[in-house]
C-alpha cells in the first residue's frame, strides 16, 4: 500500500511540476471562476437571510413578542411585564405597543387630496429606542419624544417624501415631508390633526408602511387602554436563549402567548426559500461545469499519455498508482482554484459589494463567507473532479498494455 | 529458468486471423545470452511480448522458474514484471516529465525498496551503462543511444531474473548499438543475468550464446553461436 501511495504522489508531483503551464493555468482559471461562482450565490443569500432577518428583528418585530390570548387580545399592566421582563437574564429591553387602523389624509400644495389607509401604532418612545433601531433611519424630521402630543412619525411608504423610486409611491401620501400636517381618522372614529414631526426610512417594506405616535398622544385617542398594549417586544443580548427567557416568562405569566422572531418571518422565510432552491440549482449547473472542465482536461491530458500509461504499467507500476496520481492532480487544482477564489472573493469581491450593495425590499444584503460554506465548496468540488478525473482515466487504463504503448 | 511450451498467438481481426506465432517450443538456461532474429514480420517480437508478460498468448505455456505464468491475472503478473522481469523496448520508452535517475529508480520505488537504497542503486546502474553524468538529465536532452542505456538501467533495478530486449538497437547509429550491445553482454557477463534479445540485425548475433530464428511465426532454427546446433 505504501509504495502504491509513494508512486501516486510522485507521478502526480512530477505531472503537475513538468506537465504544461498553459493548461495549469488555464485549468485552475477555470476552477476560480466555477468556485467563485460556487460561493457567490449562497454568500449573497447568507447576506440576504442575515440582512432580512437582522431587519425583521431589528425594525419589524424584535427578538421575543409577547400577544394577548384568548378572547382578549390586549396585555393589561405592561409597564409591570415589562419590568419583570427586563430583569430577566439575557433581555436587553422590553416596550410595548399598541395598533389601531386608520386612514391617514393629506392635501397637497395643489390642494389636492390623499388617503392611505394604515396601522398606527403608539410606542414607548424611550423604550422603543432601545428595542428598535428605527430611531436610527429617520430621513427627515426627528424622532418621537415621550412628551409628544399631535405628532406622527411616518414610514416613508406611507409619507412617499416626493420620491417616485420608492416602491409604494404610487399608493403613498406622495409629497409629505416633515412638519407637513395630517389627518388621521381612526377606527374608533376619532378624527386628529398631526404635525409629522419625523420620516423614517428602514428599507424594509413591511416597517416602513407603519406610522407612529407616543403612548400619552395615543391616551387621547383611545383612553380606555391606559397601561395595556397589542403587543410586547423583547430585545435580547446577542448569545441569549429565546427559548429560555420564553420559559421563564411562561413561569410568571401563563395566560400571555409568547413568539420568537422566527415565527414572525413568514414573508422573508418563503423568498430566502425561494432563493435556495435557486442557489442549489445554480450550484448544480456550477459543479457540472467544473465536471466537464476537469473531464476535459483529464481526457486530453490521458490521451496524449496513454503510452506513457502503456510504459508505466509495461515496467510494472500497477493500476492503482497511476489511477490515483491523476486524482490527486484534479484535486489539486481543486485546491489550488479554490484557494485562490476564497481569497479572490474575501478580498476583492466581498469589499467591492460592500461598497455597492445589493438592495433588496428588506434592505441592502452584504456577502457573506463562513468556513461551512467554503467547506462545502471545496466536497462538491473535489468530488465533482475526482468523478469527472476517474472516468477518463479509467477508459486509457483498461486499455492492454500493447495497444497503449503502440496505439 | 524458462520453459516455452507451444506458444501461439493467432489475431484475430473480423473474419481474418493471423497466426503470428506457431506452437513455439524452447528452453532458456539461467545466464543464457539468447538472440532472437527472423525476417520483420517473422514473429520474433510477438514472441517477446508473451515472454515479457505484456501479451496473453491464445494457447501454449510459459513457465518461468517452474512457475506457469499464462494464466495469471493482470496483477499477479504486473508483480512478476516488477520483481522479475525487466523489459528494454525498441523506442526508448522512458516517461519524458523524469531525469534519467527518476526514469531509472521509479521501479525501485514501487517495489517498496527503501528511499536511499533504490536511488544509490539507479546512480549505479547508471554509472554501469556509462551515463553517470547524465542523471539529471531528462530523455529530451539525451541521445538515442543514452536513452536506450537508460532504459536498460531501468529494466535493471529490480535485479531481474530476465532481461527482454526488443530490437534495442533498432533507431541506434552503429556506433551507439555496439555501445548498447556491449552493455548488455557485460551485464550478462558480470551480473549472470539471463538476456533474450530481438534483432534483425545478423551483426548482432555475434553477442548471443545461442540463436533462434524465426520465420512466419514458427521457430526454424536454434543453434549455439559457440558450440552446436541445438
Amino acid at each position: 500500500m505504501l509504495p502504491s501511495l509513494r508512486v501516486t504522489a510522485f507521478l502526480a508531483l512530477k505531472s503537475i511540476i513538468k506537465g504544461n503551464i498553459g493548461v495549469t493555468i488555464l485549468t485552475v482559471f477555470i476552477l476560480v471562476l466555477v468556485a467563485l461562482n460556487l460561493l457567490f450565490v449562497p454568500g449573497l443569500i447568507n447576506g440576504l437571510v442575515i440582512s432580512a432577518n437582522d431587519m425583521l428583528i431589528n425594525n419589524y418585530c424584535s427578538d421575543i413578542i409577547i400577544h394577548g390570548k384568548g378572547h382578549n387580545p390586549k396585555i393589561n399592566h405592561v409597564t409591570e411585564l415589562i419590568s419583570e421582563a427586563e430583569a430577566l437574564d439575557g433581555v436587553v429591553a422590553a416596550t410595548g405597543r399598541n395598533n389601531i387602523g386608520g386612514t391617514l389624509k393629506f392635501k397637497d400644495s395643489q390642494n389636492e387630496e390623499r388617503r392611505v389607509n394604515a396601522n398606527i401604532y403608539s410606542i414607548m418612545p424611550e423604550k422603543e429606542k432601545k428595542v428598535f433601531d428605527i430611531s436610527k433611519y429617520l430621513i427627515e424630521g426627528s424622532y418621537l419624544d415621550s412628551r409628544d402630543r399631535n405628532e406622527i412619525l411616518l414610514g416613508v411608504q406611507l409619507a412617499g417624501v416626493d420620491n417616485e423610486k420608492i416602491e409604494l409611491y404610487a399608493s403613498s401620501l406622495r409629497s409629505v415631508h416633515a412638519g407637513d400636517k395630517i389627518t388621521i381618522t381612526y377606527g374608533n372614529g376619532t378624527v386628529k390633526e398631526y404635525k409629522v414631526k419625523g420620516i423614517f426610512q428602514t428599507g424594509f417594506i413591511q416597517t416602513d408602511i407603519q406610522a407612529f405616535i407616543s403612548d400619552l398622544e395615543y391616551a387621547s385617542v383611545a383612553p380606555s387602554m391606559q397601561n395595556m398594549a397589542s403587543s410586547i417586544h423583547i430585545k435580547l443580548e446577542s448569545n441569549a436563549s429565546t427559548e429560555k427567557v420564553i420559559e421563564r416568562l411562561e413561569l410568571l405569566h401563563n395566560n400571555l402567548e409568547y413568539q420568537t422572531w422566527e415565527q414572525n418571518a413568514g414573508v422573508v422565510n418563503s423568498m430566502t426559500t425561494s432563493f435556495q432552491i435557486i442557489n442549489q440549482i445554480l450550484n448544480m449547473v456550477n459543479a457540472l461545469v467544473a465536471g466537464i472542465t476537469i473531464f476535459i482536461v483529464t481526457y486530453v491530458d490521458v490521451v496524449n499519455r496513454k503510452r506513457q500509461i502503456g510504459i508505466l504499467r509495461a515496467i510494472g507500476i500497477k493500476r492503482r498508482p497511476i489511477i490515483y496520481s491523476y486524482l490527486v492532480r484534479a484535486v489539486f487544482y481543486v485546491a489550488i482554484g479554490l484557494i485562490l477564489a476564497t481569497l479572490l472573493f474575501v478580498y476583492a469581491v466581498i469589499p467591492l459589494e460592500a461598497r455597492h450593495p445589493f438592495h433588496f425590499p428588506f434592505g441592502p444584503a452584504f456577502l457573506v463567507i463562513d468556513f461551512p460554506l467554503v467547506a462545502r465548496t471545496a466536497i462538491l468540488l473535489a468530488a465533482v473532479s475526482l468523478v469527472a478525473a476517474f472516468i477518463p482515466v479509467w477508459l486509457v487504463i483498461r486499455i492492454k498494455i500493447l495497444d497503449a504503448v503502440w496505439g | 529458468m524458462l520453459e516455452v511450451r507451444n506458444l501461439t498467438k493467432i489475431y484475430v481481426s473480423g473474419t481474418v486471423q493471423v497466426k503470428a506465432l506457431s506452437e513455439a517450443t524452447f528452453n532458456v538456461a539461467t545466464g543464457e545470452m539468447v538472440c532472437i532474429t527472423g525476417k520483420s514480420g517473422s514473429g520474433k517480437s510477438t514472441l517477446l511480448r508473451q515472454l515479457g508478460l505484456l501479451d496473453r498468448p491464445t494457447y501454449g505455456e510459459i513457465i518461468l522458474d517452474n512457475r506457469p505464468v499464462v494464466k495469471l491475472s493482470d496483477g499477479e503478473r504486473a508483480t512478476l514484471r516488477l520483481q522479475f522481469l525487466g523489459y528494454v523496448f525498441q523506442e526508448y520508452a522512458l516517461i519524458g516529465e523524469l531525469t534519467a535517475h527518476e526514469n531509472v529508480y521509479l521501479p525501485g520505488m514501487m517495489l517498496g525498496q527503501k528511499d536511499v537504497d533504490f536511488k544509490k542503486r539507479a546512480q549505479e546502474l547508471l554509472q554501469i551503462v556509462g551515463l553517470g553524468d547524465r542523471v539529471r538529465h531528462y530523455p529530451k536532452q539525451l541521445s538515442g543511444g543514452e536513452q536506450q542505456r537508460v532504459a536498460i538501467a531501468r529494466a535493471l533495478i529490480n535485479n531481474p531474473k530476465i532481461l527482454f530486449a526488443d530490437e534495442p538497437c533498432a533507431n541506434l547509429d552503429s556506433t551507439s548499438s555496439k555501445l548498447v550491445m556491449e552493455t548488455l553482454v557485460n551485464l550478462n557477463k558480470e551480473m549472470k543475468i539471463t538476456i533474450i534479445f530481438v534483432s534483425h540485425d545478423p551483426d548482432d548475433k555475434q553477442y548471443a550464446e545461442s540463436i533462434i530464428v524465426f520465420s512466419d511465426g514458427k521457430i526454424v532454427e536454434r543453434h549455439k553461436v559457440r558450440g552446436d546446433t541445438v
